[in-house]
């Protein structure tokens, strides 16, 4: 067995220990919400856990990441990436929550919905073929975890959070969503080094990516559907 | 990045197109109809998606309605009050009233403080919930608040009231409407 085949049960054994599949949805439940609201002073290991659920469940944020590791082949890549879409979110999440920056929710997702059409249309090659050049995808990484990092702070915000203790619960969040990260990381690499190994993984990549896109429109039609829906 | 296949042009027009129209689908027969309650095909309606979106427009108005002239309302109804209860929360704690109320009542509620102003949680518990979840209504710190909830589910609901200060905090409520007191928790 190959180290991947090994950790492979491991990790759907904690996935399905840690998450409750009937809360998979995006954004912050209605539990978590009254726990945010009613929260007073620090409280590290609650906000250690809604920072890891919410990147876990956050499919938008997990659509990008798919896309961007979809052609990474090499671990040192793979973490370089993360490392630059970790840089780039955490930076807006606490100058968001700090500088209390709130942008409207439904354009800032729709904005993150854009970067998953944006990187599936990079892989699929599009940006090259058709502008005549391919930004840098470290660079593009690192601009778009920004954004992501300020859809997080502007949810967190919507909930009012007491000032006391403020730092503390923050970063508590943003290490939770590290944490997320890596379990959903290791999910999602685990999963794509299986079909790699396939001849599939090349041939598909194409449908792989336009669904991508796909999945990025759905979003985007959502968010902007809600924002006109909102402010009528 | 080498692997990136060179596609041709017409193939990626075409992944853009079909990623579109497939995203527009799903749309439009199911996220608008579940997610907003716009259902222009009608399919949305016909599959149940549209009753989710409802849901939310329900619980939307189970919002308090805020009375903006406190005293006016409690004087106008000073003798029609059910129950008049003082509480007393001490300093640097925080306490529970409550009442057990039947979905669809009109609950009706003033309370004021001698001034000092608390933070408080209005909210309610499912009855037979053992999942810890509630719902609030109403949560921010003054030192009166009066409405009426239309109530959204059976089951308990009131206060929780947080003193912050160093003194002992007395807070006068007054309810009307078909209930059964709890009372502190």
């Amino acid at each position: 067995m190959s180290p991947i085949q090994k950790i492979f049960p491991f990790v759907i054994g904690i996935f399905l220990l840690t998450f409750n599949f009937s809360c998979f949805a995006h954004g912050v439940d209605s539990n978590t919400e009254n726990f945010l609201t009613s929260t007073q002073g620090s409280a590290i290991g609650p906000f250690l856990y809604i920072g890891a659920k919410h990147m876990v469940t956050g499919y938008d944020h997990l659509l990008f990441l798919i896309g961007v590791i979809f052609f990474l082949f090499r671990v040192r890549d793979i973490l370089i990436y993360v490392s630059l879409f970790t840089l780039g979110h955490s930076l807006t999440l606490l100058l968001g929550v700090f500088g209390h920056i709130n942008m409207n929710v439904y354009l800032i997702d729709a904005i993150i919905a854009f970067s998953i059409i944006y990187k599936g249309f990079d892989n699929l090659g599009g940006l090259k073929k058709i502008f005549g050049f391919q930004p840098n995808t470290k660079i593009a990484v690192l601009f778009f975890g920004l954004f992501h990092g300020f859809g997080l702070a502007t949810k967190l915000q919507d909930f009012s959070l007491p000032q006391d203790h403020l730092i503390t619960n923050m970063l508590a969040f943003n290490v939770g969503v590290e944490i997320g990260q890596c379990i959903s990381l290791l999910f999602i690499v685990t999963l794509l080094g299986f079909w790699r190994r396939h001849s599939s993984y090349l041939s598909f990549s194409s449908s792989a990516n336009t669904l991508l896109m796909t999945g990025g429109f759905v979003l985007l039609g959502y968010q902007l559907t809600g924002y006109f829906n909102t402010s009528l | 990045m080498n692997t990136i296949p060179q596609p041709s042009t017409g193939s990626l027009v075409l992944s853009f197109v079909f990623s579109i129209i497939l995203a527009s689908i799903i749309l439009v027969i199911a996220v608008l109809p579940a997610e907003y309650n716009i259902d222009p095909t009608g399919l949305g309606e016909k599959m149940g998606l549209t009753v989710l979106a409802k849901v939310v427009d329900t619980t939307a108005k189970a919002n308090i309605v805020d009375c903006s002239d406190v005293d006016a309302l409690s004087n106008k109804s000073v003798s029609q009050w059910n129950n008049t209860v003082s509480i007393t929360i001490p300093a640097h704690k925080g306490l529970e009233y409550k009442f057990y109320i039947d979905k669809g009542e009109a609950f009706e509620f003033v309370w004021k403080t001698n001034g000092t102003k608390l933070y408080f949680d209005f909210h309610g518990e499912p009855q037979g919930d053992t999942t810890g979840y509630f719902k609030s209504f109403k949560e921010s710190t003054d030192n009166q608040s009066s409405g009426t909830l239309s109530v959204p589910f059976t089951g308990s609901h009131g206060w929780y009231w947080e003193n912050k200060s160093n003194q002992a905090v007395v807070v006068n409520l007054k309810t009307r409407g078909s209930y059964r007191i709890l009372g502190l928790r």
